[in-house]
């Protein structure tokens, strides 16, 4: 054999790399947005319902602030509250998975009840009262988020964890002496990467929706400009239908919202296809990204 | 006839450069009746000793003491020795070059009668022809000449020789060296009787078998060094210094069936006097202390002390003692009722330092789990198991690490124990890492050293290459270079070969028998291939039903198997096969 077809699992599928390509545009524009708009959010900038022009790329609004400034605040939004969500499910989730199945007893046993119970607390009212009492904090959003996240993902490292600990080199390597966490890290934490990002994955995508529609509910910060509030704006304005405005105020936010979560979704699946596609039918991953 | 020979700190120094001690601080006795054999390789100083007690060691130096009953050997004379040599002491060499070829035998044996007992020919020759058939030779022997004698009828001559002058101390040269079996077996007999005769015997050898039929108490010579001494059958049986262990674990027997291995490490330079104890560079149980000077002779722990051995630690010292272990499974019984299925059962066994003990037995007689738990990957629900005089199952944190790294297991699977998604040197570097030794580079060429020790190829191309890429044999030689690489000093291979075919079989077993040699480590070999077993182990437990049912050499397991789980073993190496040839070419 030759040292061609270095490895042979199925490389990252085309899929992928356009739902990559998706949110990196995003990315793109939430990370340049300050330099891309001269006007601030918050800022009547023009006339009501001024139509796109050079000066309001994507007009403006039912007071008069630039659609496209708001626009691009709202990527920075959506990423922001995605990342932040996504990493702490992560996070969470391989932390509670790898000390369950590499303790195991007692330990495991505590921490999958504690799995269930998290499982079963009902997010959407959760978010929605603790957005109406504690407050529209993004941070706050994010990490509610997390927090009830994390199970499937702390569940699927686990299981994990215990067929690893099973197998014969992980064994020769707690004979060659070594500590739990440098197994953790040198030998399970590669083997559930990609478990970990396709929980990443699905995190960011419930996030993204999360965020954009308690914001279009109402129960985000009225001040903050974000593409569930341009939603709820535009959907408030009382005359939107019978003027043009609907095209440059309402269209691009929904376009937007189903663009970056197509592309995110679309990364999930490029990561179930390169996972053992048997794993992630048992696992059952792909569910857990539509609630 | 009366007393005996007495050596006390016999020193022999040949004169360099540079000088050579070939006889090291020796004291030795032998009385009267009695035989004893000394045993040692070449070079061990025997054929130098011999001649020292003979007066013949020429021109090298002797200090302490030699005394012939009430005659000190050391400070006679030519004159001295005249009235000594062939009368009280005499020597049968080694060689048959010293007897003259152009004399016939009858003038040879006649010559010392008539100079030293000063017998006419006529009564000389009488003597002559009783001792040639004392020595299974005839009246007729005396009429040739020594090239018209066999070289087996040759080494009798010389004994006849020896004997011509009826002298109390008999000095034999390796007696049987260089000869045919049968010429071997006649010679012995011969000696054997003359055993009876009351004089005094040394037997030099390096035939420890010979030495078995001869000798009464048997010392062990290396290096001109006495490393062990004590009557002959524990000795030879159950030796207790590691030289005279790995000495005697060397020798082939007509029954064994182990391949052949000397002891590891070059003969010591005899130019080079050692501080501490001489064989320490070559032993599998070195510690600090064997280099604080010579370790005395003393009796070993537990014995009444008519043996003597010269070891710090007091002779071959086990490295990993398990006693009593026990595991049992919950397993799901008839009815879905819990049951536990008890996988080992009360097994004890012990390793010795340098030692091979082979583990057999049919799947599922409890080997791989009682492997586990020797290297303890798994925790027995009862029972001990000891590294090196440390309670294994009480280490934590750094005591078990160290622990780890002078005890190693090797999988079954290669396959499953090297991670597909490491390179080689990544998987051969990884206990170096674990275990925190060495900065980059001098991990980078200890993972070459080994894998060049495992005859894999060392270069930047093969560590490279990830473990798919590579054969099972050449992935189990990765998987024996990553056990190896942290210098263990048990190794505990779990059905090493199962997965390979039979050539690289051959060839795993073997590199794993030569590095378990040349690194002077203890193996736990585990297989339920006995005939695979025999070849490498020096003892082999048989196990069933999670118990050892039987322990013995392979020879003893081979030739008289008592448990019914050895004979299928036996069965299943083909055995029966054999013996049934044997016996129909017999009977």
């Amino acid at each position: 054999m030759t040292g061609d077809g270095r490895r042979r699992a199925v490389r990252f599928p085309v899929i992928g790399w356009v739902g990559a390509a998706v949110v990196a545009v995003f990315t793109g524009l939430a990370l340049a947005g300050p330099w891309l708009s001269r006007y601030r959010t918050t800022q009547l900038a023009g006339r009501p319902l001024e139509a796109p022009s050079t000066a309001h790329l994507l007009g403006t609004n039912g007071v008069g602030q630039d659609l496209a400034t708001q626009f691009l605040h709202g990527a920075r939004v959506s990423l922001f509250v995605a990342l932040l969500a996504g990493g702490g499910t992560l996070l969470i989730g391989a932390v509670i998975g790898m000390v369950a199945g590499w303790a195991g007893g007692a330990v495991d046993a505590v921490l999958m009840r504690f799995v269930d119970l998290v499982m079963v607390i009902p997010r959407v009212p959760l978010l929605i009262v603790i957005a109406a009492y504690a407050g529209p904090g993004l941070v706050v959003l994010s990490l509610i988020i997390a927090f009830t996240s994390w199970p499937p993902t702390a569940r699927i490292v686990r299981s994990q964890v215990l067929s690893l600990r099973r197998r014969a080199h992980i064994k020769a390597a707690i004979g060659f002496g070594g500590t739990p966490s440098q197994i953790l890290r040198r030998h399970v934490l590669p083997e559930v990467g990609l478990i970990l990002a396709a929980g990443l994955v699905g995190a960011a995508a419930r996030a993204i929706t999360f965020e954009a529609g308690l914001a279009f509910l109402g129960l985000g910060d009225p001040t903050r400009a974000s593409w569930g509030g341009i939603l709820r704006d535009a959907i408030g304005f009382g005359g939107i239908f019978y003027t043009d405005a609907w095209k440059w105020w309402l269209v691009p936010p929904v376009a937007a919202l189903s663009l970056l979560l197509l592309g995110v979704t679309f990364i999930g699946v490029g990561l179930e296809q390169r996972i053992n596609p048997r794993l992630a039918r048992h696992t059952g991953l792909a569910k857990g990204w539509r609630t | 006839m009366s007393g005996g020979l007495v050596i006390g700190h016999l020193r022999v120094t040949y004169p360099g450069p540079p000088p050579v001690r070939a006889v090291d601080d020796l004291s030795l006795s032998v009385s009267a009746g009695e035989c004893l054999g000394i045993l040692g390789e070449s070079g061990s100083g025997k054929s130098t000793l011999g001649r020292s007690v003979l007066g013949l060691a020429g021109e090298a130096t002797i200090e302490g003491a030699i005394r012939l009953d009430d005659v000190d050997l050391t400070t006679l004379d030519e004159d001295g020795w005249r009235g000594v040599r062939w009368r009280r002491v005499a020597m049968a060499m080694q060689s048959a070059s010293s007897l003259n070829p152009v004399l016939r035998v009858g003038l040879q044996l006649a010559e010392p009668q008539q100079v030293h007992l000063d017998r006419p020919r006529r009564a000389a020759d009488a003597r002559s022809v009783e001792v040639l058939e004392a020595v299974g030779l005839g009246e007729w022997a005396l009429e040739r000449y020594p090239r018209e004698l066999s070289g087996g009828q040759r080494r009798l001559v010389l004994l006849a020789l020896a004997l011509v002058c009826d002298p109390e101390l008999l000095v034999l040269d390796e007696p049987t060296s260089g000869l045919d079996p049968a010429t071997r077996n006649r010679v012995l007999e011969v000696l054997g009787h003359l055993r009876g005769e009351g004089r005094a015997m040394v037997v030099m050898s390096h035939d420890a078998d010979a030495l078995e039929m001869l000798a009464d108490r048997v010392a062990i010579l290396y290096r001109g060094w006495l490393a062990e001494v004590g009557p002959a059958q524990p000795v030879l049986d159950r030796p207790r210094n590691p030289y005279s262990w790995a000495l005697l674990n060397a020798r082939p027997t007509l029954a064994s069936v182990k391949d052949l291995r000397g002891i590891r490490g070059d003969p010591p330079n005899p130019t080079e006097i050692a501080p501490g104890c001489p064989f320490a560079g070559r032993c599998t149980q070195e510690i600090e202390a064997c280099h604080d000077g010579r370790p005395p002779l003393v009796a070993p722990d537990g014995e009444d002390g008519e043996r003597l051995v010269a070891c710090v630690r007091g002779g071959v010292v086990p490295i990993l003692v398990g006693r009593g272990l026990r595991k049992s499974y919950p397993v799901r019984g008839a009815l879905g009722r819990k049951d536990r299925l008890t996988a080992v059962d009360g097994v004890s066994l012990e390793v010795l330092e340098g030692e091979v003990v082979g583990l057999v037995g049919a799947s599922g007689a409890g080997k791989s789990t009682l492997a586990s738990m020797l290297v303890r990957l798994l925790d027995p629900d009862e029972g001990t198991v000891e590294l090196e005089g440390r309670d294994l199952l009480a280490a934590t944190g750094a005591d078990l690490k160290a622990a780890r790294r002078r005890l190693q297991l090797l999988f079954q699977d290669p396959f499953e124990a090297l991670s597909q998604r490491l390179t080689v040197a990544q998987a051969v570097r990884e206990p170096l890492e674990l275990q925190g030794l060495g900065d980059a580079e001098d991990r980078d060429r200890r993972v070459r050293a080994m894998l060049r020790a495992a005859r894999l190829p060392a270069d930047d191309d093969f560590l490279a290459r990830h473990t798919h890429e590579l054969s099972g044999g050449q992935l189990q030689r990765v998987a024996l270079a990553r056990a190896l690489v942290l210098e263990p000093k048990l190794l505990v291979a779990d059905e090493p070969v199962s997965m390979l075919d039979p050539s690289e079989q051959a060839k795993v077993l073997q590199l794993l028998k030569q590095l378990q040699v040349e690194r002077g480590m203890a193996m736990v070999l585990v297989s339920h291939d006995l005939a695979a077993v025999l070849r490498v182990a020096d003892r082999v437990l048989v196990m069933a039903g999670g118990r050892v049912v039987e322990e013995g050499t392979g020879s003893e397991l081979l030739m008289n198997p008592r448990h019914p789980a050895t004979r299928a073993l036996l069965a299943a190496a083909g055995r029966d096969l054999l013996f049934e040839i044997a016996q129909s070419a017999t009977g």
